[in-house]
């Protein structure tokens, strides 16, 4: 008990980090995000559509054995390159967090979960010159932002007889950018600015899944998802309706030896619902996505599962918002992780690392993006 | 081990910090597009520029002007006593006594450097002499026949202390005969290589001339009963101007002797006022005459946020109270260029408050003890330069919301 406390309270050391995202979720609502646990992300998402202690699909809640609370944390270290220059970058976040469990004497599981849906932190530094009184004056200028949208969910797993399990959600959207730009001129004379404002957000989605399992080696599972249409405030005034996606979802999951088990999955989002809405706001637009995820879990003991096992996966998918109108970014990771369970399987942690490339024309990142997860069944 | 080593991870991530600052470029990493910087020129609502007059008068500020063919002003300056007594008591008995000498101390504040061999020349003047004092009625007893003596100030000396000691014979200049009241009042004028001016302490500076008299007192003493000084601090100063200029109502006027200050008002725009961040605002001023001065000591030309819109009352901002709202420039000699004073806090301020006028006050500092005198375009249609103009630079709100 004592160790789960202690990495409880080291989880939540850095009660002010924020999300971040990239400089690939500067446009439009931001990057968005994957509502995956750390066991899930180890193996490139591909796991996701089955993990309960993810937020991708309500009909995976039925695999929560008992109650069971998670909590993860990302550090992300970036390298950052575009036409203005390069940068490392370094930040944390805490993507996801989920409780749920099975509710006794019925065949129901019930969820909540809160996570990332987009983030939109950046903090963007440019210089110029711009002709004041008939003279070129030097700016500096900053235009940073941070928050995003969440995704708070409730969801609810029902299982019929042993091979199938349904489930639905209802998601609540909302959020807040604090936003803020900066200038200040290398004249003096000429007195810094300083501006701030909040860009809330409010939405809501539902969602169906299911899982169905072809005797113990074989599953499938798929998701359909319905995001509506997102208010966008400006410092409590309405000015604008963001149309969200749908979200459409399939994964396969196969355990070809004792100790190996193999998943992929693809998700496809309509994010090009948005494309009009945001043009019309001035922004870039929006454009569809899509990502396939191909993973594995090896168990080195398969009496004692939990016991370090080996999670890697890969993954390749594409981003909605791109920089420049036409010029939608794609993004490819590779990721490995593993576990621990201890205090009789009531707590334990997972770690993953995941090498990210991003890249649109002129604009390129890669990230280490390190995960730990904490979980704990009371 | 192993445990360990998964907290010890654990406890390194969450004690990462955060750098998040990265280069970028437009428009590709530009939501909202680049901040855009506009320009406005306002003048000042017309036939409400206007100048007010006698704020502080002469001989009320902190310096005398004593000059000789200076090009602003050709002035004269007066001491006058306070009474010194025919006698004075010792051991109860009103006793007489000879004066054996005279130390007069004057305080040069200010002198134009450049120009050596200053003489300062003290005169006796009737010791009547008070505010209605002109230059016209004073200046016919600065007459070398009513001279108490002349102070050479060496070159090196560009201000403190000056003064003058008589002796035998040369106390009788500044005598004060008995029955004639007791005071000694004396005039001022100055000499040197080339026309010039200075600036002499006044009572308001707190650095006015003395009048020190060292005596003998008639009694069978020979210690400090005997010997005895007297000293007079003065009562009354001014100085008197040739041909004082008035103020010309097409223009704005602040400085002279008369002390000018000016009220400039404004509209300020509805966009501006409420929603734009002021990056600039420049006042320029348009001298309607080379403001001429004293070479070397030049005035301070301020701009006053008007904290109530009250005409020549209005109370305003002040160094002491509220510096952040008084902008100062300093009026070199003769200058004849636009004169630009920044004022964006003053601008910013109305627009933080409703109840803060859209105003400026000017005026000119040290005030009543300046040879400066300016005069400045004003929207008077019969000014003869145009009138002052506020240049505002400012930001509009950034469109955060622009995805």
């Amino acid at each position: 008990v004592r160790r789960v406390i202690l990495l409880l309270l080291l989880a939540g050391t850095p009660a002010v980090g924020a999300a971040q995202s990239s400089q690939f979720g500067v446009r439009g609502l931001g990057l968005p995000g994957r509502s995956l646990s750390v066991h899930a992300l180890a193996t490139g998402g591909s796991f996701g559509l089955f993990d309960p202690e993810s937020s991708l699909n309500p009909a995976a809640l039925a695999g929560f054995p008992a109650l069971t609370a998670v909590f993860s944390g990302m550090e992300d270290f970036r390298h950052v390159e575009n036409p203005a220059g390069t940068a490392s970058v370094r930040e944390s976040r805490f993507p996801q967090m989920a409780v749920g469990g099975q509710i006794r004497r019925y065949p129901l599981a019930l969820g909540l979960g809160f996570s990332n849906y987009t983030s939109r932190d950046f903090t963007l530094a440019t210089a110029d010159t711009v002709p004041l009184r008939d003279i070129l004056i030097p700016v500096h200028d900053t235009v940073t932002s941070k928050g995003g949208l969440s995704d708070l969910s409730i969801g609810v797993a029902y299982r019929i007889q042993e091979h199938w399990a349904v489930g639905g959600s209802f998601h609540i959207l909302t959020g807040t950018n604090r936003v803020s730009a900066h200038r200040s001129f290398a004249d003096t004379v000429y007195q810094p600015t300083s501006q701030n404002s909040e860009i809330s957000f409010a939405g809501v989605g539902v969602e169906l899944g299911m899982m169905r399992s072809f005797g113990p080696r074989f599953a499938v599972a798929a998701i359909a998802r319905s995001d509506g249409r997102a208010r966008v405030d400006r410092d409590s005034a309405d000015v604008s309706r963001v149309d969200l996606p749908y979200t459409f979802g399939l994964g396969l999951r196969w355990q070809v030896r004792p100790k190996l088990t193999l998943a992929s999955q693809g998700l496809f989002r309509t994010w090009s619902g948005a494309n009009s809405d945001l043009l019309e706001q001035g922004g870039t637009g929006a454009d569809n996505t899509f990502e396939v995820a191909f993973g594995g879990e090896f168990t080195p003991d398969v009496r004692r599962p939990a016991r370090r096992p080996l999670r890697f996966g890969v993954r390749y998918g594409s981003l909605p918002f791109p920089l420049v109108i036409g010029g939608q970014a794609h993004e490819f990771g590779l990721s490995i992780g593993s576990g621990v369970r201890f205090a009789q399987e009531r707590a334990g942690i997972d770690l993953g690392v995941e090498h990210v490339w991003r890249a649109a024309g002129p604009y390129s990142e890669r990230a280490f993006l390190v995960s730990v997860g904490v979980t704990v069944r009371p | 081990v192993g445990l360990a080593a998964v907290v010890g991870s654990a406890a390194v991530i969450s004690a990462c910090q955060e750098k998040l600052t990265s280069p970028a470029e437009c428009p590709g990493l530009c939501p909202g597009g680049p901040q855009t910087l506009f320009e406005t020129v306002l003048s000042p609502l017309a036939g409400l520029d206007s100048s007010f007059h006698t704020y502080v008068a002469p001989g009320q500020g902190s310096a005398l002007l004593v000059s000789s063919g200076l090009a602003a002003s050709e002035d004269r300056a007066v001491y006058r006593f306070v009474t010194r007594q025919d006698s004075i008591t010792v051991r109860d008995t009103a006793r007489a006594y000879t004066v054996d000498s005279v130390l007069i101390t004057l305080n040069l504040v200010a002198r134009d450097t450049l120009v050596g061999g200053l003489k300062v020349m003290l005169f006796r003047i009737p010791p009547a002499v008070d505010s209605t004092a002109t230059f016209e009625s004073v200046d016919p007893a600065l007459v070398d026949a009513n001279l108490i003596d002349t102070i050479a100030v060496p070159d090196s000396v560009h201000s403190g202390e000056i003064k003058t000691v008589l002796r035998g014979s040369a106390v009788d200049r500044a005598a004060i005969p008995p029955g004639t009241g007791g005071v000694l009042a004396m005039g001022l004028r100055v000499t040197a290589s080339a026309p010039t001016g200075i600036r002499v302490g006044s009572l308001a500076g707190g650095n006015a001339a003395t009048f020190v008299s060292y005596l003998t007192v008639d009694v069978p003493d020979t210690g400090s009963v005997r010997h005895q000084f007297l000293s007079r601090a003065t009562e009354f100063n001014t100085f008197v101007t040739q041909n004082r200029p008035l103020p010309d109502p097409t223009l704005l006027t602040v400085g002279g002797d008369s002390s000018s200050r000016s009220i400039l008002r404004f509209e300020l725009p509805a966009q501006l006022r409420d929603s734009a961040t002021i990056v600039r605002a420049t006042l320029e001023l348009i001298p309607a005459h080379p403001l001429l001065g004293l070479p070397g000591d030049p005035a301070v030309l301020e701009a006053h946020a008007v904290l109530a819109d009250l005409g020549a009352k209005s109370p305003i901002a002040t160094i002491a109270s509220n510096p952040l709202f008084v902008v100062t420039d300093t009026i070199p000699d003769g200058t004849t260029d636009t004169l630009r004073l920044e004022v964006t806090r003053l601008v910013k301020l109305w627009q933080a408050s409703t109840d803060r006028p859209p105003a400026i006050f000017l005026l000119l500092q040290p005030e009543a003890a300046t040879f400066t005198r300016a005069a400045f375009g004003s929207s008077n249609p019969a000014s003869p330069v145009g009138p002052p103009r506020l240049l505002v630079t400012y930001q509009l709100p950034f469109p955060f919301e622009i995805p």
